[in-house]
């Protein structure tokens, strides 16, 4: 088992250093710098003056090697001008101009650095924190409602295969996850929250989530992810109870007569959950791409939106840090979604 | 010319008869939910599938009327859009001209519900759906916005793209226009955009761009995952190991990041996408060469012919599509078109990697493999001939559900700015532009959002109807 | 909904301004024509009465719907958002008000002597630093040496201070401490617009020991206010400075700017939340929305536009398509300037007289000229004996609201008249990578107080931000004889010939010149929107 989890660390290291490289050379295209330095100095500086920025702020080093001071494995390249001082480079982006001694040599995720955010001028390891944190209050919200929700819906509908509750819930389900998060989304604001045409019971922006999570400002953007998610899950759920419902033992149970019941809590129940545990982990890494939408919509400032803010403005170490933080997310589920898949089901081992 | 009705002459007699089907459908509903409620206890004791016959009669009487009443809203439904193509054009409302225009589209539909059903027996597995009401009704929305992007010359009342019409601009519904040249449909029968267009027009066109995109770019993730998938599951070993690998990669990539770094304008320049498309379009080919290869070995005059007629065709489908290089100057794609399309394969393609790679490992410890194996066939046979029509069922069923994925991510891209060029019709880029007003202006967006969502519904009733006759098998 | 505007008000609200009409008669005019008395008080300036303006009462917190963006040194500013926030720390020398008069800030006075080549700067005194220091006059000499310094990337006053440099620096002797309160600034050629660069945003007031840092870095100003928090992208606050005695008045005790995004529909959701009190800006449909959920509506003529414009140096696939008059020409005759303004920006502006970048009743010195007619068979007869017909058109836009669909309208136009054309459309970090050498495509261009300063900027052989390939030496001596002439009016002669040879050349299609809005709840004071978009919090207050 240690072996086996170990293992999958392994894995993931790998995985994470192949997509930082990947994104690392996407981002440090010879047009992408020119846009991170038009962000930077001006939107509309000349080509000679994107040349001069790109080299007095330590972008101008072969990409190879530029990864490599990412990394923390390769001493970071100092810009220094005609005098002699220092005007730029890796470990100086954030920090107030300083004496070449202080510059420290390495600066890299080895160190513990991760990098410096152009777009929000901050360290990045700070921005990813507190955004991921408030994406994970908002994700928790929507699981809380999703799952049980879902669950309920597609334990009822599975229990009785073909009833009228079944083909109710069934569509319901279906119709949910037919709709995409941004119609649902834009349908909740105007009816929910428009002042002009709308009910006004919530608000249709949850910026003042920010300052603490009411009611009003968090139910909208809850419900558009719990909507989408729950109709996969309640299918799922009711696929797997299905089945269940006609195995054998089941049959014998109720030839038996047990309640009905009974049947479906002490024994159906369980092994019906089995399947939709790994399906409810899978979805993490799915809810990533929705909740990037939901937070445009919402105007939510968390990691959707610091991720999207930082694809627009090329922003290089904010990009690799969510790109670590997605393979740590994807592959973590996975394991716990394997492990608990294990436990849940004795009949597989870990191997 | 004055502003449509929505139901025109129809009105006075249907809509009473709809509000009446309505309240009756609600009534039976409730009065079943309770009567369900109440004798849960009795019906519960039977085993499933039996609960009908052994129900109590209060049970079988709102079933019964629950069934009736919702009958009668089809009828009236129906009678909405039969009514409106027999009126005469002076009477006809909205729904009524709506009806007359998607005439072709009825038409097509009962032929083929008329011609599948009458031969369902012989028609494999899509013949069986004709016995899955499910099914079918997935089937008939899935059809009609085929039907409709086929038509689509022939349905659409004004160009989509060039006609800006003076004064139309965020019109409701059944606007006439102020000065109709000859010939020229008088009225915006779904209003106007914000910038002046027909919606109806945009919409049906939209199904046209929607269709061409979503199906072909799943089918090509479908290529790749297969002619990657069957021999990572079936050979397994390192190639595997590879393979999973990059898959899981590709996977754990946020797929809105992938996008970005994609799809902004500065990789376009470096033509990453077009090596991309230079790399995933050669799949199909590849897959079909293959395919024949193994098949007619033994027939080297047939297996020549097929392989030469897939090298030609798709040699100058690649060069054309790929390139856009086509020595015959037919076939290209436009730039922006290009790299959604190849963005989408991209991202679709591991996933179906995985789940070909999972059945192939299920499928290759069945007997008939064994005895495939020992009469001597070689692998990509066994895979292609024996492994992959028994996978089918599955595959089929997230065919179908990855479309509708392929069609909401489409319109996801339009989300940020990243699909298709902002003039086309498509559904995203539609609700997208029309989103932000929808308070005041519903129609631009709502028309394309209920189209992408009823597309969707049918594609996922369409999966569920042959998952469950694919299970019967 | 809302009433706009009569144009002729806005006539008579410029000769109020020029002094060739007496307030009340104006007043009596403008109601006559149906534009309600605080609008017509709007329309001549916010400096008017305590009966259109009441005096803010002290304290208070205001909160603004606003895009959060870093600080950077001021002089490479390129929003107006940024100054909105340093404004409360930073501040000018001059400012421009909504009318297009400068009055001044960190200045007493100034005066010029005839040929505009002799500028005396009289420094306010009795301003302090919030560190404690003097402002004194060497503080400003050296903030305009600063903005003379061609060696910082992206230092956009450069071009502002043109007449002020030589060898990329402020040359000799053209900024003169003459005492610790008296500045003197002599350009090396007439130049009648150095002072409305000096107003303009990047042209904030530093420490002198503290140019090319941001704000950010330091803190020092001579405002009232001082930075609590900054969140780029979230929001910014600022609050009023406990430890400063400001030199003039202030009244709001605490500013927040709020970042909702660049989509109308988020701001709209924000104002339904009651999450803030003023926008920064309102565009489209968006602005009868917010009208009629009860906030104010505020509006303002200006010379802001889009420029629809061939780049005639550009090549496309080897050939230069719009090197040919005939092309550029055939590419205005095929477009009706009143349909972009109407599917642009639904009317919200006035149609350009023809295709010249001069705004009509904005511009002091605009000169007028016969007007743009369309004419589809002479564009078509252009465009064929250009031998062009078949060529394809790629006209690029940002993607965003109003740009976008202007630039749609007039795709569509070409499109009927018979030309091929297709849309490309970028998002809005990539767009300006480029902007001055896509082969064709559209530019918003912001407002400048008269007309000759938007020429030598876009339209001279050697201006950096030239994206028309447009370079004539006619043209570029015409430019300096209207540049040295000081008084507008005088300057019209020259102007008219400007315009003409614009026109003549195809330059460009510049349908309309934008009205700006912006919406505030009742009771706020001094928010009118600036047609530069400025916010000065210092003017701002509860009634």
């Amino acid at each position: 088992m240690a072996l086996f989890i170990l293992r999958r660390l392994g894995v993931m290291v790998l995985t994470a250093l192949c997509m930082t490289l990947i994104v690392f050379a996407l981002t440090n295209l010879p047009p992408n710098l020119e846009k991170l330095a038009k962000t930077q100095a001006g939107t509309r500086i000349t080509d000679d003056e994107v040349h001069s920025w790109l080299e007095r702020n330590g972008y101008s080093a072969p990409i190879l090697r530029r990864y490599g001071e990412w990394l923390g494995v390769v001493p970071a390249s100092v810009a220094t001008d005609a005098a002699g001082n220092v005007v730029g480079g890796r470990c100086l982006r954030g920090v107030r101009s300083t004496s070449i001694e202080r510059v420290p040599r390495y600066c890299g995720v080895l160190q513990g650095e991760w990098g410096y955010s152009t777009k929000f001028r901050v360290p990045v390891s700070d921005l990813v924190t507190e955004r991921l944190a408030r994406t994970g209050v908002l994700m928790f919200w929507a699981f809380a409602t999703m799952v049980p929700l879902a669950l309920i819906f597609g334990v009822l509908a599975g229990m009785r295969e073909g009833s009228v509750t079944d083909r109710t819930l069934s569509t319901i389900s279906i119709a949910s996850t037919s709709t995409p998060e941004y119609v649902s989304g834009v349908v909740f604001v105007v009816v929910f929250a428009s002042s002009a045409v709308g009910l006004k019971w919530f608000t249709g922006s949850a910026k003042s989530a920010v300052n603490g999570i009411t009611f009003e400002n968090f139910t909208l953007p809850v419900a558009t992810i719990a909507l989408y998610g729950m109709g996969y899950i309640a299918r799922m759920t009711r696929a797997s109870m299905a089945e269940v419902m006609t195995a054998q033992y089941i049959r014998t149970a109720r030839l038996k007569g047990v309640k009905f019941r009974d049947i479906v809590l002490r024994h159906a129940l369980r092994n019906a959950l089995i399947a939709p545990f790994t399906i409810v982990m899978l979805q993490f890494p799915w809810l990533l791409t929705g909740v990037v939408i939901v937070e445009a919509l919402f105007v939510y400032p968390g990691f959707g939106d610091a991720l999207v803010q930082g694809a627009q403005n090329n922003d290089i170490d904010l990009l690799l840090a969510v790109s670590v933080v997605a393979v740590v997310v994807v592959l973590v589920t996975q394991l716990i979604s394997d492990i608990g898949y294990a436990l849940l089901n004795p009949r597989i081992r870990v191997s | 010319m004055e502003q449509l009705s929505w139901t025109g002459a129809l009105g006075p007699w249907l809509n009473p008869a709809i509000g009446a089907a309505v309240l009756a459908f609600g009534i039976a509903a409730i009065a079943h939910m309770f009567v369900a409620l109440l004798t849960a206890g009795q019906r519960l004791q039977h085993a499933p599938g039996t609960a009908a016959r052994h129900s109590p009669l209060a049970y079988r009487l709102t079933r019964g009327g629950l069934s009736l009443a919702l009958g009668a809203l089809v009828v009236v439904a129906l009678a909405y859009l039969v009514g409106g193509i027999l009126l005469p054009p002076d009477q006809k409302g909205i729904i009524g001209y709506l009806s007359t225009r998607f005439l072709p589209v009825w038409i097509a539909l009962g032929l083929t519900f008329a011609l599948s059903f009458a031969f369902r027996r012989r028609l494999g597995l899509y013949g069986h759906l004709f016995d899955n009401p499910v099914g079918m009704i997935g089937l008939g929305l899935v059809l009609f916005w085929v039907f409709t992007a086929v038509f689509a010359e022939m349905i659409v009342t004004f160009d989509p793209v060039r006609d800006v019409l003076p004064g139309m601009k965020n019109r409701a519904p059944g606007t006439p226009l102020a000065n109709p040249a000859q010939g020229q449909f008088d009225h915006y029968l779904l209003g106007g955009d914000m910038l002046a267009r027909d919606v109806f027009s945009r919409m049906v066109a939209g199904a046209r761009v929607v269709l061409a995109i979503a199906p072909a770019a799943t089918l090509f993730a479908f290529m790749v995952g297969i002619v990657l998938g069957l021999p990572a599951g079936y050979l397994g070993g390192r190639f595997d190991s590879i393979l999973s690998f990059a898959a899981n990669l590709v996977m754990a990539f946020p797929v809105i990041l992938l996008f970005f770094l994609l799809v902004t304008p500065e990789i376009v320049e470096m033509g990453v996408p077009a090596y991309m498309a230079a790399v995933l379009f050669l799949f199909p080919i590849i897959f079909l060469v293959i395919l024949w290869n193994a098949r007619y070995r033994t027939h080297p005059m047939r297996r020549n012919i097929l392989v030469g007629l897939t090298f030609l065709i798709g040699g100058w489908l690649y060069l054309g599509l790929a390139w856009d290089a086509d020595p015959l100057g037919l076939i290209s794609i436009p730039d922006g078109v290009l790299i959604v399309f190849v963005s989408v394969v991209f991202v679709n393609s591991p996933t179906v990697f995985r789940i070909v790679r999972g059945l192939t490992l299920d499928i290759r410890t069945r007997d008939y493999v064994a005895a495939a194996q020992t009469r001597g066939e070689g692998a990509w046979y066994i895979m292609l001939w024996e492994i992959l029509p028994n996978a089918r069922g599955p595959l089929l069923v997230d065919f179908c559900l990855r479309i509708g994925y392929t069609t909401i991510l489409l319109g996801t891209l339009g989300f940020f700015g990243l699909g298709l060029p902002p003039d086309s019709p498509d559904w995203g880029s539609s609700i997208n532009a029309g989103r932000g007003l929808l308070q005041v202006f519903p129609f631009p967006p709502l028309v394309p959002a209920v189209a992408i969502m009823s597309l969707v519904l049918g594609l996922n009733l369409l999966a569920d109807g042959l998952r469950e006759e694919s299970l019967k098998d | 909904m809302k009433t706009h505007i009569h144009p002729a008000a806005r006539m008579y609200a410029r000769e109020v301004t020029k002094g060739q009409m007496s307030r009340r008669e104006f007043l009596g005019r403008a109601t006559a024509l149906g534009v309600s008395a605080s609008a017509a008080y709007g329309l001549i300036g916010t400096s008017f009465p305590a009966r259109a303006q009441p005096v803010p009462r002290m304290g208070g917190t205001l909160r603004i719907q606003m895009n959060c963006l870093e600080l950077k040194d001021p002089r490479i500013y390129d929003w107006s958002e940024m100054s909105a926030v340093s404004r409360g720390v930073i501040e000018y020398l001059v400012e421009v008000q909504r009318d297009g008069t400068l009055r001044p800030m960190l200045l007493e006075s100034w005066a010029a002597n005839d040929d505009a080549t002799e500028y005396t700067l009289n420094v306010r005194r009795g301003v302090n630093w919030n560190d404690g220091t003097p402002f004194t006059a060497e503080d400003v000499a050296a903030n305009i040496i600063g903005w003379c310094d061609e060696s910082v990337e992206g230092n956009s006053m450069a071009a502002r201070m043109a007449s002020l440099i030589s060898d990329g620096q402020a040359a000799e002797g053209t900024v003169e401490i003459v005492d610790s309160h008296t500045v003197k600034v002599k350009p090396r050629t007439p130049d009648g617009t150095l002072m409305f660069g000096m107003a303009d945003y990047p042209a904030a007031i530093v420490p002198k020991d503290r140019i090319g840092e941001a704000l950010t870095d330091h803190g020092i100003g001579t405002g009232a206010y001082m930075i609590e928090e900054l969140k780029v992208g979230e929001r910014i606050v600022m609050v009023k400075n406990p430890d400063h005695t400001y030199w003039g008045e202030a009244w709001l005790d605490r500013v927040e700017f709020l970042d909702y995004g660049t989509d109308p529909s988020a701001w709209l959701a924000g104002a339904d939340a009651d999450e803030f009190d003023m926008t920064f800006e309102m565009v489209s449909d968006f602005i009868d929305i917010f009208t009629s959920i009860g906030w104010v509506e505020s509006e303002v003529g200006t010379s802001v536009t889009v420029v629809i414009r061939p780049n005639r140096e550009a090549e496309v696939n080897g050939i230069r398509p719009y090197a040919d008059v005939r092309v550029r020409r055939a590419l205005a005759l095929a477009v009706d300037n009143a349909v972009p303004l109407e599917l642009g920006i639904s009317g919200r502006g006035q149609q350009s007289n023809n295709n010249y970048h001069v705004a009509p009743g904005v511009h002091p010195d605009h000169a007028e000229i016969a007007p743009h007619e369309k004419n589809v068979e002479e564009a078509r007869r252009l465009m064929n004996e250009a031998g062009m017909m078949e060529f394809e058109h790629e006209l690029v836009s940002i993607d965003d609201d109003y740009r976008k669909n202007t630039t749609d309208a007039v795709a569509a136009q070409l499109r009927d008249a018979g030309f091929k054309v297709k849309r490309t459309v970028m998002p809005g970090s990539t767009f300006w990578n480029d902007w001055t050498k896509y082969p064709f495509s559209s530019t918003n261009w912001n407002h400048r107080e008269t007309g000759i300063q938007t020429l030598n900027l876009a339209y001279r052989s050697t201006a950096a931000w030239n994206e028309t390939g447009f370079r004539s030496a006619e043209f570029d001596a015409l430019l300096d004889q209207a540049t040295a002439i000081a008084d507008s009016e005088t300057r019209k002669a020259i102007m008219a010939r400007l315009e003409q040879m614009m026109v003549d050349e195809g330059i460009a299609i510049i349908p309309y010149f934008r009205s700006l809005y912006r919406h505030y709840k009742p009771g706020l004071v001094g928010a009118q929107m600036h047609p530069k978009f400025e916010i000065n919090i210092h003017h701002l207050g509860w009634a």
